[in-house]
């Protein structure tokens, strides 16, 4: 299995799109923080502000994980996968490395790669980001009292962990519709409509809410958009946001949890059970 | 590689081997009924015209199609089994790789894919002759250089049995050459060679066995030497051909071919056609053994099949 990992890390090292949807938030965050901090050393310095608190300090510096669980972010997400899942029906690939190994051993080494890049590429940025807020607040003067290396790693680590969920999420999503398209553009378009209804699903609740009630309420339970939604709302304000007109319901964000995991988890096996049935012409 | 079957096992055996694309009506049966078996240390033919069904066949022997009737045997063991499938080097739709890649490192990911350190990389680039090219990427390489790396992702791993699709394919006269010499040491070797092909001539040269296949159905199975022999055949050219066929199918097999008609009969029959021939009225320009080529073998035995 390791192997099939190395194989696939080794193929996507050299492809255009890991430097465009993956390496782009580690070179990004350095150019924007880099200009930040040039800016600084040149420009003129006004009459230095209040200290900011050392917790809304620390808070801002976790801002990278915000990325990933954005729609933007996520639509990188969904695109890498595309070209990691989908890719292999665009080269017509699948035929060379599928007598080699089992075909759900070449799935399971596609999800560990392009969570693995991921996760690589944005704890990356984060330390980027994090030097570079150290840097600012030194050229500003001092970093704010009450910072310490105990509270960053904390706050970088939760932040990192909510946004775990919601890449995954995404990956296998995104892997499910490449399986079944064997398209990168459809795959795409497929992740984007996703995140966009989900974003637009509150509307859509409000809008069928007056025909059918009790269906729209048990469709937005079962869904993964509204746990997807609320788990975000949590990891970013620490609370759950209720649902629908006049406030329809509530989830906590452990119920959101296992109801994201289980689609998670239907949506692998789902790309597994396709993709062992898939006949490749 | 070690071979634990017992000896005589076929490297590869199709057993009433079936495809039907669609369902219902408006199925197509691609592969119908095909059972062949290719054995160590044999170069075998799989012969047929453009959707005759070979590819469908190549690809079910490697797993990447699910028959829908019969079975693929490697080794004495089904196909599904993935460890028997590492014993197989293949090469399908002339080589497909990762066009972002040098051949080099398409190479390095199937060696990975397959389990190992590639360690036989530098030799299989040498083989193919393609070992100064290894850096380029493979998006800029010319079919027959694609089709020279797929046979060497084909011998990486050194598998005891190497399934082509249509080898030859973009090849000039040199590396079709070379191809024919690669092939017959594999065979040489022990190694089974079971390879797709429309060029006629080129089997005739290289295999020991062929399959003729013809709308997904199995023709014939023989030896080239058996196909070839029409040591019981006599090639008749006489005017009109028509009355010449009609004389001679009441006593002898007659068959039609490129310009005249093999007829299934001894040498020493000779005199008595030409009696035949002449009886009916017919201009005899030529009465002598039938030297069949395989294609003609082949055109006439697709035709028949079509009539």
């Amino acid at each position: 299995m390791l192997d099939a990992v190395r194989a696939e890390a080794l193929k996507l090292r050299r492809h255009r799109a890991t430097w465009l949807m993956v390496w782009i938030y580690p070179i990004a965050f350095t150019l924007i923080i880099g200009g930040v901090l040039l800016y600084g050393m040149f420009a003129a310095h006004g009459p230095a502000g209040p200290p900011q608190p050392a917790a809304e300090w620390i808070q801002d510096s976790t801002m990278l994980w915000k990325v990933p669980t954005s729609a933007p972010g996520r639509f990188l997400i969904a695109g890498f996968a595309a070209v990691v899942f989908a890719g292999e029906y665009g080269w017509n690939t699948w035929k060379l490395i599928i007598p080699a190994r089992s075909r759900w051993q070449l799935i399971a080494a596609k999800w560990a790669v392009t969570l693995g890049f991921l996760v690589i590429a944005l704890v990356a940025a984060d330390l980027i980001t994090l030097l570079g807020g150290w840097l600012g607040s030194l050229q500003d003067g001092q970093l704010p009292a009450g910072v310490t290396l105990a509270a960053v790693a904390e706050a970088h680590w939760k932040a990192g962990a909510h946004a775990l969920l919601p890449i995954v999420y995404t990956i296998a999503f995104a892997g499910l519709f490449a399986i079944l398209t064997q398209s990168i553009l459809a795959t795409v378009i497929l992740s984007i409509a996703m995140v966009v209804i989900e974003g637009m699903l509150p509307l859509i609740a409000i809008f069928f809410h007056g025909y059918a009630p009790a269906l729209t309420a048990w469709l937005v339970k079962v869904l993964p958009l509204y746990h997807m939604a609320n788990l975000n709302a949590w990891a970013k304000g620490g609370a759950v946001i209720p649902f629908g007109p006049k406030e329809m319901f509530s989830l906590s964000w452990t119920t959101s949890f296992w109801a994201l995991t289980a689609w998670i988890v239907a949506a692998g096996v789902g790309t597994q059970v396709r993709f062992l049935r898939q006949d490749l012409n | 590689m070690p071979t634990s079957e017992p000896s005589g096992t076929p490297a590869l055996e199709l057993r009433a081997l079936g495809k039907t694309y669609g369902r219902g009506a408006k199925g197509k049966r691609a592969v119908d009924d095909v059972s062949l078996s290719v054995r160590h240390g044999e170069v075998y033919g799989f012969l047929g015209p453009n959707g005759a069904g070979k590819s469908t066949t190549i690809r079910m022997a490697l797993g990447l199609i699910r028959p829908s009737d019969g079975e693929v045997r490697l080794f004495g063991q089904p196909v599904s089994d993935k460890h028997v499938l590492r014993r197989v080097g293949s090469l399908v739709d002339g080589g497909t790789f990762y066009p972002f890649l040098s051949g080099r490192d398409n190479l390095r990911v199937l060696a990975r894919t397959q389990g190992h350190d590639g360690a036989r990389i530098e030799q299989v680039l040498e083989r193919v002759d393609l070992a100064r090219d290894a850096r380029r990427k493979v998006k800029g390489y010319s079919t027959g250089m694609k089709q020279r790396l797929g046979v060497a992702a084909a011998l990486l791993d050194d598998p005891d049995l190497v399934i082509l699709d249509e080898p030859a394919n973009g090849l000039d006269a040199a590396g079709i050459q070379d191809m024919r010499n690669l092939l017959r040491g594999l065979a040489a070797d022990g190694k089974a060679v079971f390879l797709s092909s429309h060029l006629l001539h080129e089997v005739e040269q290289i295999c020991d066995r062929v399959a003729i296949v013809h709308k997904g159905k199995l023709l014939r199975e023989a030896t080239v030497r058996d196909l070839l022999d029409h040591g019981q055949a006599l090639r008749v050219e006489a005017e009109p051909l028509d009355a010449a066929e009609t004389a001679l199918k009441g006593k002898w097999p007659v068959t039609r071919v490129q310009d005249g008609l093999s007829v299934q009969a001894p040498r020493a029959d000779a005199p008595a056609i030409v009696r035949q021939l002449v009886e009916a009225g017919t201009d005899v320009f030529r009465v002598g053994p039938d030297d069949q080529s395989l294609e003609e073998i082949f055109l006439t035995m697709t035709r028949d099949s079509d009539a």
